[in-house]
């Protein structure tokens, strides 16, 4: 599909779309919003450039590769981060109690666990939608 | 004897599908069994306790404990996130397991049928 003005749109709006999904990860724990949001918009930009160019140029972003390892790897530290819970003595998944520092409630770098799984979970719901999408298109050809 | 009418009603409204409208009496058992759900769920939603009254059982010592405490146990501004990745930290590790296995099963289906071309 070859369309001047549908390529010239997504080019200038995937990078802000990209920006806010982070912003909506990465500030999960102080706006409404969170991993699964966040990642969701990360990943549907992702989809936008792969269906407005091809599937290299949105490869070119995030190969096939990258975004499988990503979405088990994510998965994994999910749990790890958890498991830091059971190490540090507490119970599994715990926040205060495994010594993640809370810091100051309302800065952007607190709340401990809750931050830092926010993170993974955005990431892997973002790389779930890619790997998913370039499945899809692949069988197609 | 009160009971009578609503299945009178039934009755026409069947004959009339049936025989006027031509439906077929598979798709009328299918109706029938929709509004039985309906009707169910309707009586379900009118028991329901009313919507923001303080003497609702969602209102307990947990929801007070959220509210008041969880920012500083927690961290989290944001109550709904310290809620599903901290004190329910555990059901969202599973909504994760839950995306993890629908991701493989998609990509195992789709990946089998690639092989048969």
């Amino acid at each position: 599909m070859e369309d001047q003005i549908v390529r010239m749109t997504s080019r200038l709006v995937v990078p802000f779309i990209q920006v806010y999904g982070i912003y909506i990860i990465v500030h999960g724990h102080l706006s409404p919003g969170g991993g699964f949001s966040g990642g969701a918009i990360f990943g549907a930009s992702l989809v936008l450039l792969a269906l407005s160019f091809n599937l290299e140029a949105g490869m070119k972003q995030i190969s096939h590769q990258t975004a499988s390892v990503l979405e088990s790897g994510s998965a994994i530290a999910f749990l790890l981060a958890g498991m830091a819970g059971v190490f540090f003595g507490g119970n599994y998944l715990a926040n205060r109690a495994a010594g993640y520092p809370l810091g100051e409630a309302g800065a952007l770098f607190s709340s401990g666990a809750v931050f830092v799984i926010t993170l993974f979970l955005g990431i892997k719901v973002a790389s779930t939608i890619a790997t998913l999408f370039y499945n899809i298109i692949e069988g197609e050809d | 004897m009160l009971n009578v009418l609503p299945v009178i009603i039934l009755v026409i409204i069947v004959v009339v599908l049936r025989f006027i409208f031509a439906v077929e009496a598979r798709s009328i058992l299918n109706l029938f069994l929709l509004g039985l759900i309906i009707f169910m769920l309707s009586f379900t939603v009118a028991e329901m306790p009313p919507f923001g009254d303080p003497g609702n059982p969602v209102f307990n010592e947990m929801c007070l404990r959220y509210l008041e405490d969880g920012v500083a146990e927690t961290g989290a501004v944001n109550i709904a996130a310290a809620v599903i990745l901290d004190y329910r930290a555990f059901d969202t590790l599973g909504e994760a397991t839950v995306l993890f296995v629908a991701i493989a099963a998609v990509i195992a289906t789709l990946q089998s049928h690639r092989k048969e071309e």
